[in-house]
């Protein structure tokens, strides 16, 4: 699993792929940091953490998780993964932990605002904590629906497409449709931004992330006896 | 060893692979024949647990693909068609990436990818980007990915397609090498290629085992009519009256004309007639000077054509 991950994360950065994502956050929690706390004269971080959730994740995910089978299929790489002794469980989870990973520097990054606003009035740490923690649970969400979508086809655009289309999904639609509303992740992730750590939701964000994985590894399999 | 039983592919009704049984012993080199599409690199795809049959077993050293996948891929080392590489990284980087998808023992590693990079020659190359290497080269490095990890059993899908012929020679001698330490099955569409490297060849078509044997028991199989070539001078065009009137022969048939104005025929007999005999000794009594006798050389390309064509026929 470790030398899938390796690989993941240096073909991400050694094509634009990961500067991009990593650029487009930054550039993403700059705009949402000056909008909704310096413009705003606010030490809330939370605001930065919602809209990039909000506008940000669903542009970002398909770009991130487009190649990780549709691309392998694509060039034949898959062929050096599947005929390898390695468990296919074991490659769904490094791919989706190196995507991950190149969500979570980002967020790292994010301890640059806390230290600006630090200079002003020292924001509130557990809330700050929570909202990272909320983001990077909903971050892992998208992520196992953006594989699951690249593993059903061999194109990566389509499975860009198909990311996009469901991360938009799960994201607006419930927002937009108020019988829905129940289903909407970005309700669960916002108590995360109230300094609160809903174990339901925490176990939600997983399960759904769970499940996405294994359906993943299922449709992996069952591709080799329809292949 | 490798026992592939009763193996039967199906794609919804198209049958790709249809009950096929072949056992390959330790340290063989075995190719695979066949035309397009007839079922080569699904059975090679089947071996590697790249794809899983719909009926049958396929046993590699003790271990069954599909029950026990990921110890019978230990045992395997596979190059697929039209080498897939990773571009963006160094031929070191590849080779190392394969070493740790195959579990190479981290201590080892360092060392067994740099023997395998010798070994394939590319030890002067390894910090050069996959992207800028000829198609040879590359056609190395998947032999390298391949071979890191000391697999018992080394599996080849046409490994010198789209190679210049300095560099078939260099895949050839590298093959021929692996036999020596290997299980080896590769796939080519490349009989002359087939012939100097296998010990045994399995010729497949339309998804069926049609032949299984050594290259020279192909051979003599097609080479078992009695044909012979002979080149006489016949000035006052006697042959063709002269041999249709000998017992035995069934045909004759001009080949060519030379500038030394003797010709060439193509004289074919009944079985079990000595034609050189009988040639020589009738010719002489009608003073028909024989330059040359000889019976036609069948080569595993006849051998091929014709069990295709048997197998079409059916």
């Amino acid at each position: 699993m470790g030398a899938v991950i390796k690989k993941e994360l240096r073909n991400y950065f050694l094509s634009p792929i990961g500067y991009i994502v990593i650029g487009i956050f930054l550039i993403a929690f700059s705009s949402f940091f000056y909008l909704t706390t310096i413009y705003e004269s606010s030490a809330d971080l939370t605001y930065l953490f919602y809209y990039t959730a909000l506008y940000g994740l669903m542009f970002i995910t398909p770009l991130l998780t487009m190649w990780t089978f549709a691309g392998e299929r694509k060039t034949g790489t898959d062929q050096l993964i599947l005929t390898a002794p390695v468990g296919m469980l074991g490659v769904v989870i490094a791919k989706f932990i190196a995507a991950l990973i190149l969500i979570i520097i980002p967020v790292i990054f994010t301890l640059m605002y806390f230290g600006i606003l630090c200079f002003f009035e020292v924001p509130n740490i557990p809330i700050y904590l929570t909202s990272m923690l909320g983001f990077i649970l909903l971050s892992m969400t998208y992520i196992s629906f953006g594989v699951l979508a690249s593993s059903l086809t061999e194109s990566p655009i389509i499975a860009g497409i198909l990311t996009f289309a469901f991360v938009f999904a799960a994201t607006w639609i419930p927002l937009l449709v108020e019988s829905l509303s129940g289903l909407s992740l970005m309700d669960k992730f916002t108590s995360f931004l109230y300094g609160q750590i809903d174990i339901a939701n925490v176990i939600l964000f997983l399960s759904v992330t769970i499940l996405c994985i294994l359906i993943t590894m299922i449709v992996m399999q069952r591709r080799k006896s329809i292949k | 060893m490798i026992e592939v039983k009763n193996v039967t592919k199906k794609y919804g009704s198209f049958v790709a692979v249809e009950d096929i049984s072949f056992s390959i012993n330790d340290g063989e080199v075995v190719g695979f024949l066949g035309p397009n599409g007839a079922g080569k690199s699904t059975t090679m795809n089947i071996i590697t647990g790249y794809i899983e049959q719909t009926e049958g077993s396929v046993i590699v050293n003790g271990f069954d693909t599909v029950k026990k996948a990921k110890k019978a891929k230990q045992e395997i080392g596979y190059m697929p068609e039209g080498v897939p590489l990773y571009a963006d990284l160094t031929v070191k980087e590849f080779v190392t990436y394969m070493a740790e998808l195959r579990k190479v023992d981290k201590k080892l590693k360092k060392e067994k990818v740099q023997n395998v990079l010798k070994e394939t020659g590319l030890d002067t190359m390894q910090n050069k980007l996959i992207k800028n290497l000829s198609r040879g080269q590359k056609q190395r490095v998947s032999l390298a990915g391949t071979l890191v990890g000391d697999p018992k059993v080394i599996i080849l899908d046409e490994p010198t397609v789209g190679l210049d012929p300095k560099q078939i020679t260099e895949i050839r001698s590298l093959i021929k090498n692996l036999g020596k330490k290997h299980t080896v099955i590769l796939s080519s569409h490349i009989l002359s290629e087939v012939s100097q490297i296998c010990d045994r060849v399995i010729i497949i078509n339309k998804g069926k085992i049609v032949a299984e044997d050594t290259p020279d028991n192909l051979e003599k199989k097609v080479s078992n009519k009695n044909i012979i070539y002979v080149t006489v001078e016949d000035t006052e065009n006697k042959v063709d009256t002269v041999a249709k009137n000998i017992e035995g022969i069934k045909s004759i048939k001009l080949i060519k004309e030379n500038e030394d104005k003797t010709k060439q025929y193509e004289v074919s007999g009944e079985d079990g007639i000595n034609l050189n005999k009988i040639i020589f000794s009738e010719f002489a009594k009608e003073n028909i000077t024989i330059f040359e006798m000889k019976k036609p050389e069948a080569t595993l390309e006849d051998a091929f054509m014709k069990i295709i064509k048997e197998g079409g026929d059916k």
